[in-house]
């Protein structure tokens, strides 16, 4: 990490007067990349709570061009989008597609892995609260198993599928994760992202307090929670070689867990079973 | 102007070229591939300076297509049937946004069951989307189509497909007379608009409350109107700088003294022509009224053009289910309160052939019959 | 009465921080103490950009602030403090 939040730039491309909840991680998420991303940014935004409080009729918080797509296409549209700036000769600007977590990895699937495997000189986001938000928090991929949520009242049975593994499968140029409690390390790999000249893949954890029912003022607090567990590994894949950004202190996972409304029925055998799959990929043993 | 072979593919992807199209995007399907491998090919060979996004399925394609769009530059893409109703999503989304994309459909049956067969039924799924839609008689109206779509989709900022039918038209050969890019170059100045620009940055698509989301819709229909007039501007312009004038929004064929005339659009109306020029020589008046435009919907000209008309036989290669024919039921309503009989009918579904026997066969029946049963009713069955 | 409105449905940039959304939602709002240390952390965990530098002092944009704490909750220092909208049992809006 390069460096100090003094040597940012002041401007707020993004988020002033958003139509948010108060405490949104997307908000705070789409603050902290654009210091990296700048003004020459194109950035598209399907169906998401991203979208939404991007701005109603003739109103927007962004001061960069946005456009609001359909759910599924906003990888697609922004292989376009590149298309017709290297045709109009254009080469300085960043084309980022900005998706959730089903806008990402269950709807917006195809689209991304399409323009993925075209290695598109694009940057794929998503920032990841582990739910359908902007329906009312059903279940989706990223849903960690147990979770409980407004259409899953027992808890989710099966894993969270892994799409940072799915999206370095791709063998693209740059796959990283971040977390909104560690600023200056996303602020970096958006920089690295934007300065590929291929494909780029960044996963971000920002915490919804409602989905996850947790008070608002811990937003930050519960994604610094995830990566001190190892539950979210922050890690870097850059032209194929994979570094771990942070060592994580390794807090009980059921500090992180047991705390949120969300994972309310977890049971001890359960939360015994996270913290070993944490322990053995971290190669700490049972 | 060059003369040559060419399938109606060949056709749609040489209106592609001379519209120097700076992005493609497109995903293959039957049977319109043809004409995407045709401008890949032109692509390759250095004849066109495009950049083609190899996008993973229709849906995208559009979607591609539309992003390039509202960055600015010239786009196309190509596909018929589950590939356009797949991407109906991004039709309707497109249109909305009032960007100017030029589709070419080989129009082609839906499934179930599957069919590959050419018919009219994937661009009647689209009626509703806002998009104009031409109908093609032959090849060289497929190239000369293409060439106005693009003039006309960014005079009135509407989207445009050209329809010409699967195998019938898309893959036989006919002659067509290529216009030569110096003067294409002319009727089709670069025009670009840019939505998505840093040097002018805006929100598009922002979520839309009642309040603002009719007033959008009526402005979109005030363009669609506007087309009315456009198309037979486009047309008549074409018609005097390259020698073949389509009559705009519907043509005429020996219609100043006909008693029963013939309706319909796409290939049916290129043998039709010759069925009325047999049937005048046995001395019936029959004369053809082609609707060119489908959307938006010609009901005043084809007002005018039937006001004498007692018999009207009109035929669709479609179906609309528990209405009838797009183009039989349309047309009636658009006759409603004029003193005429008008019979619908519906043939050549999934490809079943539509020949100039069925044609006479089809005036045949219509005279004989007063009143139909049904509002279009099926032959050939 | 057709509204007048753009071909494409669009909205110019930055349009929303004059009416901000959520001004009207707030509950409380956070005071800077003394001891801050201008770590500037603040400026980047908060959703609204509602604390900005400004001078060497972190200052409050207050119409945009929403009133979510998370600054307060962050701020190593605890030179953060959320104070209420309205106190008292009728309540006296500031």
């Amino acid at each position: 990490m390069a460096q100090s939040i003094a040597d940012l730039s002041k401007e707020d491309l993004f988020g002033q007067g958003n139509a948010g909840c108060g405490g949104c991680g997307a908000a705070i998420a789409g603050r902290q990349a654009m210091k990296a991303l700048g003004s020459r940014t194109i950035i598209t935004i399907p169906a998401s709570c991203m979208a939404t409080m991007g701005g109603s009729n003739l109103k927007t918080t962004w001061q960069i061009p946005f456009y609001h797509t359909l759910f599924e296409i906003a990888p697609a549209v922004s292989s376009g989008i590149r298309a017709a700036l290297e045709a109009q000769g254009i080469e300085d600007v960043n084309v980022v597609s900005w998706a959730g977590d089903a806008g990402t990895a269950d709807i917006g699937f195809q689209a991304l892995t399409g323009a993925a495997e075209r290695n598109e000189h694009m940057l794929h986001v998503c920032y990841d609260n582990e739910m359908y938000m902007n329906t009312g928090g059903q279940t989706g991929s990223q849903t960690p198993m147990y979770a409980i949520t407004s259409n899953m009242a027992k808890g989710k049975q099966v894993k969270k599928k892994n799409m940072l593994a799915i999206m370095e499968a791709h063998g693209v140029d740059y796959v990283a994760s971040a977390s909104i409690a560690y600023p200056l390390d996303l602020i970096e790999k958006f920089r690295k992202a934007a300065a590929k000249p291929g494909f780029s893949y960044i996963h971000l954890l920002s915490p919804c307090h409602r989905g996850w029912q947790i008070p608002p003022e811990k937003t930050i607090e519960y994604a610094r929670l995830a990566v001190e567990s190892g539950l979210f590994e922050l890690y870097e894949v850059d032209e194929g070689v994979r570094t771990r950004n942070l060592e994580p202190t390794f807090i009980p996972v059921e500090d992180y867990l047991s705390s949120q409304g969300r994972f309310k029925n977890l049971t001890p055998e359960a939360i015994q079973g996270i913290q070993a799959g944490v322990n053995k990929h971290y190669g700490r043993g049972e | 102007m060059s003369t040559t072979l060419l399938t109606g593919s060949e056709a749609a992807a040489y209106g592609a070229k001379l519209a120097r199209i700076e992005v493609l995007a497109y995903y293959p399907i039957t049977p319109a591939f043809p004409a995407m491998e045709r401008v890949s090919k032109f692509i390759d060979d250095g004849e066109l300076n495009t950049r083609f996004v190899r996008v993973e399925s229709d849906h995208s394609a559009l979607a591609a297509a539309l992003g390039a769009s509202l960055a600015g530059s010239r786009t196309f893409t190509v596909t018929n049937s589950q590939g356009l109703l797949y991407m109906t999503e991004v039709v309707y989304h497109t249109a909305g946004l009032r960007q100017p994309v030029v589709m070419a459909v080989a129009n082609r049956a839906l499934s179930a069951p599957h069919s590959r067969f050419p018919e009219q039924g994937d661009a009647i799924s689209q009626g509703a989307s806002g998009w104009i839609q031409l109908f093609c008689e032959n090849n060289q109206e497929v190239l000369d189509n293409m060439l106005q779509a693009f003039k006309i989709a960014e005079t009135v900022r509407l989207p445009v497909m050209v329809n010409y039918e699967g195998y019938i038209q898309s893959h036989t050969l006919e002659e067509v007379g290529i216009p030569n890019q110096e003067t294409i170059d002319q009727f089709l100045p670069l025009n670009r608009v840019r939505t998505l620009d840093v040097e002018n940055p805006q929100a598009v698509n922002t979520v839309a409350s009642p309040e603002f989301y009719m007033d959008y819709k009526f402005h979109q229909n005030e363009a669609m109107e506007q087309a009315l007039t456009v198309i037979n501007d486009v047309a008549a312009e074409y018609g005097k700088e390259f020698g073949r004038d389509w009559s705009g929004l519907i043509d005429t064929y020996q219609m100043e003294d006909a008693e029963h005339a013939f309706v319909a659009m796409g290939s049916m109306v290129s043998d039709a022509r010759i069925v009325v020029d047999e049937l005048r020589k046995q001395g019936q008046k029959v004369g053809l009224v082609k609707v060119r435009a489908w959307r938006p919907f010609p009901a005043e000209a084809l007002r005018e053009a039937l006001k004498n008309v007692q018999l009207i036989t009109v035929c669709d290669k479609n179906i609309v289910f528990g209405l009838g024919g797009a183009l039989g039921t349309e047309l009636k309503s658009a006759l409603y309160g004029q003193d005429c009989r008008v019979n619908s009918y519906i043939l050549g579904l999934g490809g079943r052939d539509v020949t100039t026997e069925e044609i006479k066969k089809v005036l045949e029946l219509s005279e004989k019959t007063e009143k139909q049963a049904t509002a279009s009713e099926w032959f050939g069955l | 009465m057709v509204k007048n409105l753009p071909v494409v449905p669009t909205a110019k940039a930055g349009s929303l921080v004059e009416t901000p959304t959520g001004i009207t939602w707030r509950i409380q709002y956070p005071v800077i103490l003394e001891t801050c240390n201008m770590c500037l952390d603040c400026t980047l965990f908060c959703p609204d950009g509602a604390l900005v530098q400004q001078e060497g002092k972190i200052v409050l944009k207050v119409s945009l602030c929403k009133g979510c704490g998370i600054c307060a909750n962050e701020c190593k220092e605890n030179a953060i403090e959320m104070i209420p909208e309205y106190s008292g049992v009728k309540g006296v809006f500031r």
